[in-house]
C-alpha cells in the first residue's frame, strides 16, 4: 500500500512513503526527502524567513468589522452605527472606541481595511479565509497550520500545530489534502471560551498521559507490551507499516516523557499581573497559552471566541461583551510578545469569516457581508502602526489597494520564508500550488 | 521524410526562410543511438519542449505562463506554441541567423538567466535540436506530428533480470502514414522505482524482485508496459507445486512463478479466522468463536465461516459503508435541516445495507443509483403519500421506510445545487473507477480523455433537476403550505426539523455545456462510448446504464472487482482503485480479466464473487513471507500486513474490550461504528477517533480520501486517550468480568489474548506475564496493564 503509483496532471509520481504522513507530525523524523521536496522547490526564491510562528486569533462568526477597525463616521445613520471613533497612539489612524487598549498598541500592528472575498456563508468563508484558497468541491484545502506543520521546521517533542477550537465543527482548520496527520492537534479544556480560569486545565490531547497514569506505570506497562510485540516483528519485516508504526512507538515515548508543552500549559508559572492582564476567563488564558506554546516551539496556534455572528443587537453585544474581551486579550498579547521580543518573529491575525453588512438591519443587527471586512495583522516583518488598504465611503466594497484571502495567506508565508508558489502533492499526486491567485502585498511588508 | 511533401505545408512565422530548407543536413545523434536530420516541429522540438518540461503546469505550461512566455500545456497546441516562439517578444526568442543567440537556447541551456535553471547542456543533444531546428529555418509543418500509434520494442510483460538493464526503443506511426523512431522524445514512468528505473533515454534498470508498471508517453499518446524482475534462484532450484483451489490461484500462482516467487503457506486456523472476521464483518472473532473453530475438524470449515460470515448483517454494514464512501454520503452536503441530515445520512446508508443483506445484483443497484428518481413512476399524489411518511419518520427519529424505496434519491438530492461536472466525475469515479478531473481544464496528460470527452460525459447529467416537476409542482406546494402551517414563526424554520418537499425529477430543458473549442453544441456521450442524444422526455440515464452493463464494457465489471478485490487484499489489481487509465496497467490483467467475466457470467452476484476471492488459497495464504516472496507487494504471494478502516478500528476496540458504544443522536441504537451512516458525529471523542484514523469526510468524488496511512497520532492515541481509557474502567467490561471471575491468572491471560490477538499466548509472553503479576498483585491493575499492552501491539492494530 506504500507503493502506489502517484500519477497526476503533471504526471509526476514518486513513492508514497510511510512516514511523509506523520513524520513531519512532531518533526522527530521528518525525512530527507520531505524536506529535499520543500526544499527544491523554495529554491531560485530569495526570501528569507522573517517569522518563525504564528497566532491565529479567529473570531467565529463573522466580526463586524465596520464597528471594528473600519468606522464608517461620515455614513448615513443607518450604516455608520453607534459608536465613535477614537484616535490611537499612532496620528492619523482611529478606530471604535470600544477598542481603547488595542488603540494603544496600535504602533505595534497593521490594519487591513480592504480584504474581501465573495463568500457570505459560514463554513466556505472560513475555509477560504483559514486556507487561503477558494473552497472547491473536487478537492480539500489544507489549512494554514496544517501547512504550517508541513513546510516549516518543527521543535523536536512538541506538536508544530495546536488548535484550541474546532473552527465549524471540524470541516475547517485540517489537512485536507496533507493527510491525516498535518492535521492540528487539539487542546482539550479549554471549554466555553468565557468560563472562569479557575476551572480550567488546559492540555494537549493525545500527547500527554491522563492524570491517572504516572510516568512510572507507562514505562512498566511498556515492557509488558514489547514482549507481547516481540513477535509480530518476525512477520514481515519488509514492509514499511510494520517498521513504522515501531517508530512511532519510539517517537510517542519520547513525546510522552517531555514535558515541553506540559510545562506550555502551567499558566501557574505567570505572573498574576500578568495573567489578569490576559483576561481570567478562558479566551484570554488561551492567548497567554498560545503565547507560551510558541515559545516551546509550537508553530501555527488557533485561538478563537465566538458570537461574532450578530444578525441581532449588534452594538450591544459588540460593546458589552465582545469588543471588551477581544480588546483586552489581543491587546495584552501584542504587548506581551512585544515585550519578550517575540513579535518580531511572530505573526498574530485576528480576523473572522467575513465582515457585516454596512447597512444595519431592522433587528439592530448586520448580516453576513463578505465584499469588505478588517483585519489585524502583527508581527514577523509586517509594517506597525500601518493601515493598508481603504475602503468605500459607505464599507460596501474596497476602495484602494483589494486585498483577498489568498493574497493574506501568501504574505503570511512569505514571512515564514515559503514561496506562494511553493506546491505540493495531493494524496492523488496532483501538484497543487500552496496559495495559486495568492500575491504577497509588498506595501505590507515592514 | 522527402521535403517535397513537406515543403507544400510549411508555414514559416512572420517570413519565410526557403533558402534555409536548402541548408546542408547536419546529423544528430541522439542518445539511444537513432540519428536524427531533419528536425520537425511538432515531433521532436514540441517533444522536447514535454521531456525538458518546459511546458509543465508549474512552468511556461501554466495558464499565466512563466515571465510572459507562456506554451501550451503539455503541448496539445502546437499553433500557439509556434506563434510564442516565433512572433512574441518581438522575436528574440529565435534568431536565425545566429541560432546560438535565440533566448530559447541562452535560456535552456541557462545561458542567461532562467528561473527554470538550464534545463540542458550547451553540448547536450537537445541543445543541437533546437539550434538545429532554428537553422533549418524554425519552420512548422501542421500536423506532421499527430500520432497515431506508438510501437514498443518489447512486450506487454517484459522480464529483465535483477543487475541487468534493457534498452526500450519507441517508433512512433504518424498520422501522414510515416514512421520514426522517437525513443529520445518520450517520457518514461516507473510505477515502483524500488523494483526498476528508467533513463531518460529508455533504459531499463532491474533493482530488486518483483514486478511494476511502466508508461511510455509521446505527444499525448500512453502505453504501458510491466516490467518482471525475478528473484533469483539458487541452482537447481525447482518450483514447488502448489495447489489451486480456482481460478483466482491459477492467475495469481501464474504471474508469481514468473518472477521466481513462491506462495507462502496456508494461513493456520486462528491466522485465517482473524483476517476474514476483520475483512468481512468489521470486528475480531469472539474468544468462543475462536476456540470452536480451531476445535471444528469438518474439512470444509472454512468456507462454512465464510458462508456465515458473508450472511452476517455486519458484512452488509460494511459494504453499505464502502458504499456511502464511493457514492458521497455526506452529510453536511444533505438537505437540511440540520438534524434529519444524519437521520438522511443513515436512510442512505441503510438503503445500501438491506441491498447487500438481500444480495441484490450489483447492475441493479448501480442502476438504483444512477438512474434514481424521486417518484419511481409513482404518481404525484401516491408518492407524496410515501414522502410523508418517510418524512414523518426522520422527523422523529430514523426511517425503515427509506431503504425499501426503488431509488436512491438522495445521491442527487443535495442541499445545493452540484454542478454537472461534478455529477460526470462522480459517477466516473464512482462506477467507472475513472478520474476525470484533470480533463475539466485540458486533455488528460497520462489517459486519453479530452475536454469534449469530459464535458460531453457531463452532459449526461443535464437533464438531473431538484425541485418541482410541472407534474407535481401544485401537490408539492400544498404540502409545504401544510408544513409551514406548523412552524413556530417565532424561532427560526431551520431549526424546527420540518423538511421542505423537494422533487429529484429529469428537467425538460436541459442546460448542456458546450465544446470547449468550438463553442457549439454537444451532445452527451458515455466515455469512449456511444453518443447519446437528449431525445424528450428518455432518461439518457437509462442508456448510460445500459452502455455500462454490456458484457464489453471495459471499466464497469472491472472497477467493482477491483475493489473488492482491494478490500481483501488491501491493494487493487488496479491502484488507486479509482485510477484506470492508459499510464496505470493492473498489475495482473489477465487475473482482472477473469474476475471480470465470473462477476458478469454470474449476474453481478457481489457475494458470489466475495465467496469465489475468500476461498481462494490466495486469500488464505499466511502472512509469513519466505525468502522468494519477502519483496513482493502487489503479487499477492503472502498476505499483506494493512491498517483497518477507521470505522473497524472503533469496533475492534470496544470487542477487545468488551463495551459498546453509545451513539446518542448520531445513530440508532444498538449499531456499531461500521453500522453508522452520518458522517458527521456530535460525540466529539468518537470524531476525533475517526479523524485520526482517516475516515474520509466523503467531501470529494475520490476513493482516496480515506487515508489509512498510520500516523503518530494513532499510536499515542491507544496510549493515552482518556476517552478510551475510561472504557478500560467500566464495571462490566472484558477486564473487571474477569478479575470478578474465579478464573485462574494464565487462563484469564488466554482470553485476553483471544479477544484481542485472536490466538494464545506463546512460552515467552506468558513469561512476560509473570513477570509482571510478581511486581503486580492487584488483579485488575495486572488485568489493565495486560489489556493495554495488547491493544498497543502492531499485531493488534494491523489486520494480517
Amino acid at each position: 500500500m506504500s507503493d502506489r503509483l502517484r500519477t497526476d496532471c503533471e504526471g509526476v509520481h514518486r513513492r508514497d512513503f510511510l512516514k511523509i504522513g506523520s513524520a513531519g507530525l512532531l518533526g522527530l523524523t521528518l525525512p530527507e526527502l520531505l524536506r529535499y521536496e520543500a526544499k527544491a522547490k523554495a529554491e531560485g526564491s530569495k526570501i528569507r524567513a522573517q517569522a518563525k510562528s504564528v497566532i491565529l486569533v479567529w473570531l467565529a462568526g463573522g466580526p463586524a468589522t465596520i464597528d471594528m477597525w473600519d468606522n464608517k463616521p461620515n455614513a448615513p445613520e443607518g450604516i455608520r452605527g453607534e459608536f465613535r471613533s477614537i484616535p490611537t497612539n499612532v496620528p492619523g489612524i482611529e478606530w471604535a472606541e470600544h477598542l481603547p487598549k488595542m488603540a494603544q498598541v496600535a504602533d505595534k500592528i497593521a490594519v487591513v481595511r480592504s480584504l474581501h472575498h465573495t463568500i457570505p456563508s459560514h463554513q466556505p468563508a472560513t475555509v477560504f479565509m483559514t486556507t487561503g484558497n477558494k473552497p472547491t468541491a473536487a478537492l480539500q484545502y489544507p489549512s494554514l497550520g496544517s501547512l504550517a506543520a508541513k513546510l516549516l521546521p518543527v521543535e523536536k517533542g512538541v506538536p508544530p500545530y495546536v488548535s484550541f477550537t474546532d473552527l465549524r465543527g471540524g470541516t475547517a482548520g485540517g489537512a485536507g489534502y496533507l493527510g491525516t496527520g498535518y492535521n492540528p492537534f487539539f487542546v482539550e479544556g479549554a471549554g466555553n471560551p468565557r468560563a472562569k480560569a479557575g476551572t480550567m486545565s488546559l492540555r494537549v490531547r493525545g500527547i500527554s498521559l491522563p492524570a491517572e497514569m504516572s510516568l512510572d506505570a507507562l514505562d512498566k506497562r511498556d515492557k509488558l507490551l514489547r514482549s507481547f510485540d516481540e513477535g509480530f516483528r518476525h512477520l514481515d519485516r519488509s514492509t514499511d507499516l510494520v517498521e513504522g508504526l515501531d517508530t512511532f512507538h519510539q517517537q510517542a515515548l519520547d513525546i510522552l516523557r517531555s514535558d515541553k508543552t506540559k510545562n506550555a500549559f502551567d499558566l501557574s508559572k505567570e505572573p498574576a499581573k500578568l495573567r489578569e492582564a490576559y483576561g481570567l476567563d478562558a479566551f484570554g488564558q488561551g492567548a497567554l497559552a498560545a503565547r507560551r506554546l510558541i515559545e516551546a516551539g509550537v508553530r501555527f496556534t488557533t485561538i478563537s471566541t465566538g458570537s461574532w455572528d450578530t444578525h441581532q443587537n449588534n452594538f450591544k453585544s459588540l460593546k458589552e461583551r465582545l469588543l471588551p474581551q477581544l480588546d483586552q486579550t489581543l491587546s495584552a498579547l501584542i504587548r506581551d510578545l512585544s515585550d519578550r521580543g517575540m513579535l518580531d518573529s511572530t505573526i498574530v491575525m485576528c480576523a473572522g469569516e467575513f465582515g457585516r453588512t454596512p447597512k444595519i438591519n431592522k433587528n439592530a443587527g448586520r448580516d453576513h457581508w463578505a465584499r469588505s471586512m478588517a483585519c489585524v495583522v502583527a508581527g514577523g516583518g509586517l509594517k506597525r502602526g500601518y493601515v493598508h488598504g481603504s475602503t468605500d465611503a459607505s464599507g460596501m466594497a474596497p476602495n484602494s489597494d483589494p486585498v483577498t484571502p489568498d493574497d493574506l495567506a501568501a504574505t503570511i508565508f512569505h514571512q515564514l520564508g515559503i514561496e506562494p508558489t511553493t506546491e505540493l502533492q495531493t494524496l492523488t499526486g496532483r501538484p497543487i500550488q500552496l496559495f495559486r491567485e495568492g500575491r504577497v502585498i509588498e506595501k505590507l511588508i515592514g | 521524410m522527402p521535403s517535397a511533401v513537406r515543403l507544400s505545408a510549411v508555414l514559416a512565422a512572420g517570413w519565410l526562410w526557403l533558402g534555409a530548407l536548402t541548408t546542408a543536413l547536419a546529423e544528430i545523434t541522439l542518445p539511444s543511438g537513432e540519428k536524427l536530420e531533419t528536425i520537425d516541429f511538432e515531433r521532436h522540438v514540441m517533444g522536447l519542449f514535454s521531456k525538458t518540461g518546459c511546458n509543465n503546469g508549474s512552468c511556461h505550461g501554466s495558464f499565466q505562463g512563466k515571465n510572459g512566455f507562456r506554451l501550451s500545456l503539455f503541448g496539445y497546441e502546437p499553433e500557439k506554441d509556434f506563434a510564442a516562439i516565433t512572433r512574441e517578444s518581438l522575436g528574440r526568442r529565435l534568431d536565425r541567423v545566429h541560432p546560438e543567440a535565440s533566448l530559447l537556447l541562452q535560456k535552456g541551456a541557462g545561458l542567461v538567466r532562467h528561473e527554470g535553471g538550464a534545463r540542458f547542456g550547451r553540448d547536450s543533444w537537445q541543445y543541437q535540436v533546437f539550434r538545429e531546428w532554428i537553422r533549418q529555418g524554425a519552420v512548422w509543418t501542421q500536423g506532421s506530428g499527430e500520432v497515431v500509434e506508438l510501437k514498443l520494442s518489447v512486450p506487454e510483460y517484459v522480464r529483465c533480470d535483477q543487475g541487468q538493464t534493457l534498452q526500450l526503443t519507441v517508433r512512433a506511426k504518424f498520422s501522414d502514414g510515416s514512421e520514426e523512431a522517437v525513443t529520445a522524445f518520450c517520457d518514461y514512468r516507473v510505477a515502483d522505482d524500488a523494483i526498476a528505473t528508467v533513463s531518460p533515454s529508455g533504459v531499463v534498470s532491474a533493482l530488486r524482485p518483483g514486478d511494476t508498471g511502466l508508461a511510455v508517453l509521446y505527444r499525448g499518446q500512453v502505453r504501458a508496459v510491466r516490467i518482471l524482475v525475478p528473484t533469483p534462484t539458487p541452482p537447481g532450484f525447482v518450483y514447488p507445486k502448489v495447489p489451486e483451489v480456482n481460478f483466482v490461484d491459477r492467475e495469481v500462482f501464474a504471474k508469481l512463478r514468473l518472477l521466481n516467487m513462491v506462495p507462502s503457506e496456508l494461513s493456520s486456523d486462528t491466522e485465517f479466522l482473524r483476517r476474514v472476521t476483520i475483512d468481512t464483518i468489521g470486528t475480531l472473532p469472539t474468544p468462543e468463536e475462536i476456540r470452536a473453530f480451531v476445535q471444528d475438524s469438518r474439512p470444509d470449515k472454512r468456507e462454512r465461516k465464510i458462508d456465515e460470515l458473508l450472511r452476517h448483517p455486519a458484512h452488509a454494514a460494511l459494504w453499505a459503508t464502502k458504499f456511502s464512501d464511493i457514492t458521497g454520503n455526506n452529510t453536511n452536503a444533505l438537505e437540511q435541516p440540520q438534524a434529519l441530515q444524519v437521520r438522511r445520512s443513515q436512510a442512505w446508508h441503510d438503503w445500501f445495507k438491506a441491498r447487500i443483506a438481500a444480495n441484490v445484483p450489483y447492475d441493479q443497484i448501480v442502476h438504483d443509483v444512477l438512474c434514481a428518481t424521486s417518484r419511481d413512476g409513482m404518481s404525484p399524489e401516491q408518492w407524496i403519500q410515501v414522502t410523508n411518511q418517510i418524512d414523518d419518520e426522520l422527523s422523529k427519529g430514523y426511517s425503515d421506510s427509506y431503504p425499501k424505496k426503488k431509488t436512491l434519491d438522495l445521491f442527487w438530492r443535495r442541499q445545493q445545487n452540484v454542478p454537472i461536472e461534478q455529477w460526470g466525475e462522480k459517477v466516473a469515479a464512482a462506477f467507472l473507477g475513472v478520474r476525470l478531473e484533470c480533463a475539466q481544464c485540458h486533455k488528460h496528460p497520462t489517459d486519453r480523455w479530452t475536454q469534449a470527452d469530459y464535458r460531453a460525459f457531463a452532459n449526461l447529467f443535464a437533464q438531473v433537476a431538484v425541485g418541482q416537476s410541472p407534474e407535481a409542482r401544485k401537490v408539492i406546494n400544498e404540502e409545504n403550505a401544510e408544513r409551514k402551517k406548523k412552524l413556530d414563526p417565532k424561532k427560526n424554520a431551520n431549526q424546527q426539523n420540518i423538511p421542505i418537499v423537494r422533487e429529484l425529477y429529469l428537467t425538460a430543458n436541459p442546460k448542456t455545456l458546450p465544446h470547449p473549442e468550438t463553442n457549439k453544441p454537444l451532445p452527451p456521450r458515455a466515455l469512449g462510448g456511444p453518443v447519446l442524444p437528449l431525445r424528450g422526455d428518455k432518461d439518457v440515464r437509462e442508456e448510460l446504464f445500459q452502455w455500462m452493463r454490456q458484457p464489453d464494457n471495459p471499466f464497469f465489471a472491472r472497477s467493482f472487482v477491483n475493489r473488492v478485490w482491494a478490500h481483501y487484499f488491501g491493494i487493487g489489481l488496479v491502484d488507486p482503485v479509482d485510477d484506470f487509465s492508459q499510464a496505470n496497467p493492473p498489475s495482473n490483467a489477465r487475473l482482472l480479466d477473469a474476475l471480470a467475466k465470473s462477476f458478469i457470467d454470474s449476474g453481478f452476484d457481489i457475494r458470489q464473487l466475495e465467496k469465489t476471492i475468500l476461498l481462494s488459497r490466495t486469500y488464505q495464504l499466511s502472512a509469513t513471507p519466505n525468502d522468494s516472496n519477502r519483496f513482493d507487494r502487489n503479487n499477492y504471494s503472502h498476505a499483506y500486513v494493512r491498517p483497518m478502516m477507521a470505522e473497524v478500528v472503533v469496533d475492534v476496540l470496544n470487542a477487545a474490550l468488551g463495551v459498546e458504544e453509545n451513539f446518542d443522536s448520531d445513530a440508532p441504537a444498538g449499531r456499531r461504528m461500521i453500522d453508522v451512516g452520518s458522517s458527521r458525529l456530535n460525540n466529539a471523542n468518537l470524531a476525533y477517533a475517526l479523524r485520526i484514523f482517516g475516515r474520509p469526510p466523503r467531501t470529494t468524488a475520490c476513493d482516496c480520501e480515506r487515508t489509512a496511512d498510520p500516523a503518530l497520532p494513532q499510536t499515542l492515541f491507544r496510549m493515552t486517550d482518556p476517552y478510551l481509557l475510561a472504557k478500560f474502567r467500566l464495571a462490566n467490561n472484558r477486564i473487571n468480568t474477569l478479575a470478578k471471575s474465579k478464573k485462574p491468572l494464565e487462563e484469564a491471560l488466554e482470553e485476553l489474548f483471544l479477544a484481542t490477538l485472536s490466538r494464545l499466548p506463546n512460552d515467552h509472553e506468558r513469561q512476560a506475564f509473570r513477570d509482571h503479576a510478581k511486581s503486580e498483585t492487584n488483579r485488575v491493575t495486572l488485568l489493565t496493564d495486560t489489556m493495554w499492552a495488547l491493544i498497543n501491539t502492531r499485531e493488534f492494530i494491523l489486520n494480517h
